[in-house]
């Protein structure tokens, strides 16, 4: 039987979670822009806002210690981080864009070695997803094959119905747990009706056919073009749900501090220095096209998914006003 | 490693010995404080590691003793950077951090029954080293092993003391080299570059193996050679020196196109590479 959940209920199962201990991260209004933030309170969610930054801090935290270190007369002692201290999280209203993210991610974070400081984060995170009615310029999910109403890597789904509450549906196992064991928050479906989802104006790419260029014009004037205004600032990144690239760092001081893993972007211009100062992306147009590269091409060739979900974050915030879409669309019609 | 759950957790090890093979390159002999680890650490030649300075962070060096000798394992480094200048100011008896080893390995056993040549310069002996000392603990298996090694003077020559082993022992033929204007009164050697001395040492490309480590442009000029001397592209061996944080294929730091070169590198024969795009 199909569930619905009011937006009341909603604020009360967030309360409900807190009180027995869960972490629930959720579109917060922050000053003039809402972020998927820890909640303090059902009352603090942001329903309608589309967070400024996605929701990949949830699980690959903009920076985490994974040691911690002390000297003495001794020797060095290195203490570990238990994962096993992560705590239970619902990540509550993620936009598709952003639910959809993490499934990519599991892929780089799990072949081989298994980081387990994202990967415990996943074991212990359930995504509530939440359709979009509305879009903006800069989203193009349907262009790299999502939709607004896209249920992927969402374990639970929302979908805002004609006169107010929501569509609840369990796309998985997680989800239909929690739909169970939060039965007195939900009640059957009536017959209000969906509201329609959003409606991205951007055309739809052949990915296989951007890849399939990329294949073959690693060197092209196209990455010139579109890096000449590239400031290199790594905005993109750091906002984009799929990025993942990372530097490790120590802090503190040689007697005691933390080894800690922090976000990086491949834009930036010492990402690839050498320590003899040769640097294989040297100029800002090679660091663009790996960036282009990666996400529609070395992903897909490595892990068979395209390491973008069209969210439209990178396109907001680039300072020089540098579309990724339009390049897509430019490769697209070649 | 790969039985701890937290794969960025190095082991421990103590500084037995260091040796300043250059006023700024310093080679340190490690031992695993941890017995078990000391135990059961194996690895192949061409294999890396990430070396902790704690307070400082890591840095990616290949590990440049031979899988032959047990015990302890060396590296070496120039000092540059934050973290390579805070292992330098170890001592020995002091405790740093190896987490590995890591990457792919030069494919000794195919080697066996064919001559080696080697080809490094500068600081780029290290990686080679490892396979020069695990063939030559072999010695049988292989035929010629010729090390033709260059820096740009005497000072920059690492590993000193080896290539007078190498030079004394009869089964090797060693042609050090310096660049012109680099060599002092005393010096013994040859005097050009690299791709030119190895050019005049003809070493036979048949039923050979050349393994090749050094700046971009030594291998640059390097590769046009071996193919006069009749060395085929897979027949030639290098390894990238990408620079690499994770090396676990995680960060995303040290690709060539679609490859990971702490996955599936270092080591890649002149085919490969020149199959990859050329951003190295």
């Amino acid at each position: 039987m199909p569930k619905t959940i009011t937006e009341q209920n909603l604020r009360l199962l967030v309360d409900t979670l807190l009180k027995e201990g869960a972490r629930v991260v959720a579109p917060k209004q922050a000053g003039t822009m809402a972020l998927y933030e820890p909640l303090k309170s059902g009352d603090e969610l942001a329903l309608g806002a589309l967070p400024r930054r996605s929701a990949k801090e949830t699980f690959f935290p903009l920076c985490e210690t994974i040691l911690t270190f002390e000297k003495d007369k001794g020797g060095v002692r290195v203490n570990d981080v238990d994962p096993a201290s992560f705590p239970e999280t619902v990540l509550l209203c993620a936009r598709p864009c952003d639910a959809a993210a993490p499934s990519i991610l599991d892929a780089v974070f799990s072949w081989d070695y298994n980081d387990e400081f994202y990967l415990e984060r996943r074991r212990k995170t359930t995504i509530i997803g939440l359709a979009c009615t509305t879009a903006d310029d800069a989203c193009f999910c349907t262009a790299v094959g999502l939709s607004p109403a896209d249920t992927r890597g969402s374990d639970l789904f929302l979908t805002p119905l004609e006169g107010g509450g929501y569509a609840a549906q369990a796309v998985t196992d997680k989800g239909k747990e929690l739909l169970e064991k939060r039965a007195q928050f939900f009640s059957d479906a009536g017959s209000a009706k969906p509201l329609p989802p959003a409606e991205p104006a951007g055309e739809s790419l052949d990915l296989e056919k951007i890849k399939s260029w990329l294949d073959n014009n690693f060197e092209n004037p196209l990455w010139t073009e579109i890096a000449d205004r590239c400031a290199g600032c790594g905005a993109c990144a750091f906002l984009c749900p799929a990025c993942h690239c990372f530097d490790i760092v120590d802090e503190g001081t040689e007697a005691k501090g933390a080894r800690r893993k922090s976000w990086d972007a491949c834009g930036f211009a010492k990402f690839t220095n050498h320590a003899s100062g040769h640097n294989p992306r040297d100029m800002q147009n090679k660091r663009y096209r790996n960036r282009i590269m990666h996400k529609f091409k070395y992903y897909g060739d490595k892990f068979g998914q395209t390491l973008c979900t069209g969210c439209g974050r990178c396109i907001r915030a680039c300072p020089v006003g540098i579309d990724i879409k339009a390049v897509l669309d430019e490769i697209n019609s070649k | 490693m790969c039985d701890n759950k937290n794969i960025y957790l190095p082991h421990l090890a103590t500084i037995e010995e260091i040796v300043d093979e250059t006023p700024d390159v310093r080679t340190l002999r490690l031992v695993f404080q941890d017995e078990q680890v000391r135990e059961n650490f194996s690895f192949r030649a061409g294999q890396f590691a990430e070396y902790s300075a704690f307070g400082a962070g890591e840095s990616t060096f290949c590990i440049a003793s031979s899988p032959t000798r047990k015990g302890y394992i060396e590296c070496c480094f120039r000092a540059t950077g934050r973290v390579t200048e805070s292992l330098r100011q170890l001592e020995v008896g002091d405790t740093m951090g190896v987490r590995g080893p890591y990457g792919n390995s030069f494919p000794i056993e195919e080697f066996e029954g064919k001559s080696l040549v080697f080809v490094a310069g500068g600081i780029a002996l290290p990686p080679l080293r490892t396979v020069i000392w695990n063939c030559l603990d072999l010695r049988d298996r292989f035929k010629d092993i010729t090390i033709v090694y260059g820096a740009r003077t005497e000072a920059d020559l690492v590993y000193k003391r080896e290539l007078e082993e190498w030079q004394e022992r009869g089964d090797v033929n060693l042609v050090k080299t310096v660049d012109p204007g680099g060599n002092g009164p005393d010096w013994d050697g040859k005097v050009g570059f690299v791709p030119t001395i190895l050019e005049e040492a003809t070493p036979s490309a048949q039923n050979t193996i050349a393994l090749v480590c050094g700046p971009p442009v030594m291998i640059k000029f390097t590769l046009p050679v071996l193919e006069r001397l009749g060395f085929t592209d897979d027949a030639i061996y290098t390894t990238l020196e990408n620079r690499m944080k994770c090396g676990l294929g995680k960060c995303g730091r040290c690709n060539v196109g679609n490859t990971y070169v702490c996955k599936d590198g270092p080591v890649f024969t002149a085919k490969q590479v020149k199959a990859m795009p050329q951003e190295f």
